[in-house]
């Protein structure tokens, strides 16, 4: 009984943030979703050690090969994970060349290989990577390990698609951090000064709301100075799918305003004499912040399926960076697909994010409703 | 009786422009100005961005290919486009040439023709006949996958309302999710590949070249049907997953209302609840999001297009972009734009006639 | 079933199933009405008043399951069990605005915002009586004149939002009465009702209630409207009848300490003037995992420790007609119910401390048997 009793007082005297949290744990879907979230910004920080290859390795064997084939039995014996080389091999009749795997010896698959050289998080020097390949059993070199086999000029597409995840992953999600403080500044003044202000402001959300949203992202892409640098590039993309994001939050936080403002404890913080910039963010902007991260996770996959598809077509992210985009400019036509569909394996962690974001913000938005 | 009836006509009519109705419309269309304003300043703004001078970026182009450039025809064209003009005349300029065709520009000298919004270098036209040229294609393009859209969302929303976490609601929202999360050019190759593999026909491009020099009869209008399909699929269930997620959600707030309550202790038939008093209040919200949904069909359908090399206006937008054509481009935005604003319009005066709340207050949203 | 009952409640429960358990918010509702008679279901907010009422016509939510029996005597099909009939098919709408028809608390948003009030009434009229629209109209009409609605050529079709709240009631109460029901349900008719506007309604009510001859369910929690309306009183709380019998001999002689403290919190006009109205101390509690106790037990002044927490009180007839669920009360039938509730916790008490000897033992053995 005294247990019930206890747990009661905690439910009512639980913040509005533990409630939530306790919600969202309830949520099946937003749980795997924030869970495959983690793994893939972890597998995003980590990207250069994760990768077994860097962004510009290539083997000019290894063009557009299929994903490289793992064994486990040699000669009939167990000898653990191994891949073989590939070679060439030269048909005299019509000169055709197809690839095969040279069997005369293994190349066992080792953990913590060195490697390619890279900056890890941008501080130490390694090169030190999670796994790959070295020395054949007979002391032969060459063999490689593309999981999801190799692009055009022969690069991994693993290595890239991890790498790329690096910017993929981080713009939406810095831009969505930008449209937050843009739609809370913009919204919370549109929203608590209300009258011509408010006016003119709705009428600016309402205008950017009718550009259709890719056409618009691709328009302003035109502004990026041809040959600039990645940083840069990154800067601008970031700023442009935020363009529009902001719009939707500005949206919500003026009605929230609106219905907030009239409130007694916000005109008893005025009345004594607290400052409007304080009363916005301390009094008015944690009673609705729940809806805004929520407003801003949804928002997340938009972000993502722009900045995929507008480095698809060349607008965005340029070559020598990578985000998934770019990794599908691979896959651009029936005949890439026909011939080589392990270059669309990227999409599926394009489709896989989106879907979390989505699941998550569902989940949160859910959670965040005081009446369920 | 007939007299009777042409009375109540009649009544109708004058009854009707009575109420705040035609105020209400009056007003909403008043407001399509400054809209129009902003958004010719917005596109104005894009126009401007890229950096450096319009006309030397093209005459270098034009340079570089080896063309023999004469020094008045820069000159003129710097006049021609006010580019020495401070920003707000260029502005104006630019709405002038918009608004009728001046025949005292460097593109009339040269070519004595008219020319509307600039001239288009990437097409060597003038932009507007680039714009209209795809134009009426792009609307009916955009409106046969709208009406897919509602008539494949709408059933399935009212259904997944009312059959609440059922393995139908679960199986369209998956359905629906995915038609978000995977990017519409990728979806229209797996299609495409999936098309060539099964018939051994990608179905690429909107018209056959034999449609395209016979034009559409009705021999092969099946033809051109079965190129609609792709898109209609990729572009359509990108936006009809939205559309069913806030129809759903829509009817749930209905159901849950004292209203249907009311109804049910009356003895109406539990379809005609749903039908006669859910569905139809939401239908409202559904209807006042039109222009979002004609905004997200742009935006879908331009990246597909250039995809599915559809004759539309998203691969010209793309021409536009990748020869730095700005006015070409932000043409084709403003167009967009101005289509998207014009539903809105549409939208909210059927949301007037609809909802009978509107229809008196005159519009007190 | 008695002939002259029209209803007939017989251990009524609702369950909803929730994540964090089953709230049981009507816990075994007894209660039945004569026909004509006007019943008053008195109770606060929580009490499953409401609950109780929506179950009649099995228009409750999904998500609450009722059981019990509901014994309807219907003029058409005889003695029915409501409860039994599918909530969605024929039998229970043919039931449902014809033979008993409800009345909702707010008037404002019990009708459709998107259709006149005309059509949402005659809607009634065509399921009910007339296929012919002509008709249909015709008899709307005349309803709403009933019920006083001035001008009915116009406000027939005019929509609800151009009505004012008790225009609203009234021409909800229209079309409740289309149908010339047996049996109204009125759930806190009035409560969103101003004061001046609360008395025109509840006149109407007696008046259609007299030429209509039916009897009405009358839910409220205002006592003075129930001295008004009702012929016979049942008092809820936290989902169970606790006390019930005539109108005048409850607020006579109110014999459950709920009932008693409500009509004390009542202010009456003659009453000293330095008397402060009672109240009584807080709120109902929750309807989930509720101990086997009386559940008015904390907030009551005449509990008995050791018994009123350890059981639950059955209604009991003190005299002919009036029945309390009560253990401190000097009635026989009371002091009958008291010996045996205390029998039974001394029993219980018994086996519980001889199961408590033998456990910790067990338990021992049981570890021990582990290692």
């Amino acid at each position: 009984m005294a247990k019930k009793v206890k747990s009661k007082d905690d439910y009512y005297l639980a913040s509005q943030w533990t409630l939530m949290a306790r919600k969202l744990k309830k949520h099946k879907l937003a749980r795997v979703s924030m869970v495959i979230l983690i793994i893939l910004y972890i597998g995003a920080i980590f990207a250069d050690f994760l990768a077994p290859y860097s962004l510009e390795e290539f083997d000019p064997l290894y063009r557009n090969t299929a994903p490289t084939a793992i064994h486990t039995k040699y000669d009939g014996e167990n000898v653990g994970l191994f891949v073989y080389k590939l070679d060439k091999q030269i048909n005299k009749k019509d000169f055709s060349v197809t690839l095969q795997e040279d069997t005369s010896e293994y190349y066992k698959i080792k953990f913590f290989v060195h490697g390619s050289e890279y900056k890890f998080l941008g501080l130490f020097k390694s090169d030190l990577h999670l796994f790959g390949v070295e020395q054949g059993s007979n002391g032969g070199t060459g063999a490689k390990i593309m999981l999801f086999g190799a692009d055009s000029l022969g690069r991994d597409i693993f290595s890239r698609v991890l790498l790329g995840s690096r910017i993929s992953l981080s713009i939406p999600f810095a831009s969505a951090i930008i449209s937050f403080f843009l739609g809370i500044t913009i919204g919370s003044i549109s929203g608590y000064f209300g009258g011509k202000v408010d006016m003119v402001i709705q009428r600016i959300i309402e205008v950017i709301g009718a550009v259709p949203q890719i056409p618009l992202w691709m328009a302003l892409s035109a502004a990026i100075p041809p040959g600039v640098s990645t940083i840069k590039m990154y800067f601008y993309m970031t700023i442009i799918l935020s363009f529009i994001n902001w719009t939707g939050m500005a949206r919500v936080v003026r009605g929230k305003f609106l219905s907030l403002k009239n409130e007694d404890y916000v005109m008893a913080a005025r009345l004594s004499g607290v400052s409007t910039w304080k009363i916005i963010w301390k009094h008015l902007v944690p009673g609705f912040m729940s809806y805004l991260i929520v407003n801003l996770t949804l928002g997340i996959p938009g972000s993502i399926v722009g900045e995929t598809s507008m480095s698809y077509l060349g607008l965005g992210i340029k070559s020598p960076a990578t985000s998934w985009g770019v990794l599908l400019q691979e896959a651009s036509s029936v005949t890439d697909v026909a011939t080589n569909p392990h270059k669309l394996i990227p999409i599926i962690f394009v489709v896989i994010t989106v879907l979390a974001y989505n699941f998550l913000g569902d989940g949160m938005r859910d959670a965040a409703d005081p009446y369920k | 009786m007939e007299e009777k009836t042409k009375n109540r006509f009649w009544n109708g009519i004058v009854e009707f422009f009575k109420k705040d109705l035609v105020s209400y419309i009056i007003k909403r269309v008043l407001m399509f100005i400054p809209t129009l304003f902003l958004i010719s300043i917005l596109v104005f703004f894009v126009i401007q961005l890229p950096p450096g001078d319009y006309v030397t970026a093209h005459i270098a182009a034009l340079a570089s290919e080896g063309e023999y450039v004469d020094a008045n025809y820069a000159a003129d064209l710097r006049a021609d486009y006010g580019l020495d003009l401070p920003v707000y005349q260029q502005y104006i300029k630019w709405i002038k040439d918009i608004v009728w065709t001046p025949t005292d520009s460097a593109y009339y000298r040269l070519y004595h023709s008219h020319h509307n919004w600039k001239y288009s270098f990437a097409y060597g036209r003038d932009v507007w006949s680039v714009v209209e040229e795809r134009l009426g294609l792009t609307i009916g393009v955009t409106a046969v996958i709208m009406i897919f859209q509602y008539l494949v969302s709408l059933p399935i929303a009212v259904y997944a309302s009312t059959h609440q976490y059922s393995p139908g609601d679960y199986i369209t929202s998956i359905i629906g999710f995915l038609g978000t999360a995977i990017p519409n050019f990728i979806f229209a190759i797996i299609l495409m590949y999936l098309s060539y593999k099964w018939t051994g026909n990608a179905n690429v491009g909107l018209f056959t070249p034999e449609m395209l020099q016979n034009g559409i009869h009705l021999y092969n209008f099946g033809d051109f049907l079965k190129r609609m399909i792709i898109p209609i699929i990729v572009i359509g269930t990108s936006g009809t997953c939205g559309i069913i997620r806030s129809v759903r959600a829509q009817m749930l707030d209905e159901v849950a209302k004292q209203y249907t309550l009311t109804a049910r202790a009356k003895g109406v038939p539990e379809h005609t609840i749903i039908m006669k008093y859910c569905f139809r209040a939401a239908i409202n919200p559904t209807v006042s999001g039109l222009g979002g949904v004609l905004a997200s069909l742009f935006s879908g359908s331009t990246v597909t297009a250039m995809v599915l090399n559809m004759q539309i206006q998203g691969p010209v937008l793309f021409k536009a972009l990748q020869a730095q054509d700005m006015y070409l481009a932000g043409a084709i935005v403003m167009v967009q734009a101005v289509l998207v604003v014009v539903g809105v319009l549409i939208s909210d005066i059927a949301l007037a006639f609809l909802d009978p709340r509107i229809r008196y207050s005159g519009g007190g949203r | 079933m008695e002939k002259d009952n029209i209803i007939e409640v017989k251990n009524l429960h609702v369950d909803i199933a929730m994540t964090e358990g089953t709230l049981t918010p009507v816990r075994g509702v007894n209660f039945e009405i004569k026909r004509g008679e006007t019943l008053g279901l008195v109770g606060e907010s929580g009490s499953g008043k409401s609950l109780t009422c929506k179950a009649i016509l099995g228009i409750n939510d999904k998500k609450c399951k009722a059981s019990g029996q509901i014994l309807f005597n219907s003029k058409e099909s005889g003695e029915m069990d409501l409860l039994s009939l599918n909530p969605k098919g024929k039998e229970i709408r043919n039931v449902r605005g014809k033979q008993i028809s409800m009345i909702f608390q707010e008037p404002m948003v019990a009708f459709s915002p998107m259709y006149t009030i005309g059509n949402q009434i005659n809607e009634c009229t065509l399921l009910h009586i007339t296929k012919d629209k002509k008709k249909a109209k015709e008899i709307s009409m005349e309803v709403m004149r009933k019920v006083g609605i001035a001008n009915v050529e116009k406000r027939y079709n005019q929509y609800p939002h151009e009505f004012s709240g008790g225009m609203l009631q009234r021409a909800l109460i229209a079309m409740a009465l289309v149908c010339n029901p047996d049996m109204l349900i009125a759930d806190e008719p009035t409560t969103a009702l101003d004061v001046t506007i609360q008395a025109q309604i509840l006149e109407l009510m007696k008046e259609m209630q007299k030429e209509f001859n039916m009897a009405i369910l009358f839910i409220t929690h205002d006592l003075g409207v129930v001295a008004r309306m009702c012929d016979r009183v049942a008092v809820m709380y936290l989902g169970k009848v606790v006390e019930s019998g005539d109108a005048k001999t409850i607020y006579a002689n109110p014999q459950h300490p709920y009932t008693r403290g409500l009509i004390g919190s009542v202010h009456k006009i003659g009453g000293k003037k330095e008397e402060r109205l009672f109240s009584i101390e807080g709120t109902v509690p929750l309807a989930m995992n509720l101990p086997e106790a009386c559940g008015f037990y904390d907030r009551c002044d005449a509990r008995i420790e050791g018994l009123c927490n350890k059981a639950d009180p059955e209604l009991v007839e003190i005299e002919p007609g009036h029945q309390i669920a009560c253990f401190n009360c000097p009635h026989e039938a009371c002091k009958a119910q008291r010996a045996k509730a205390e029998q039974m916790i001394k029993e219980r008490e018994e086996r519980e401390t001889a199961k408590a000897a033998n456990e910790p033992a067990k338990s021992k053995k049981k570890k021990w048997g582990r290692k």
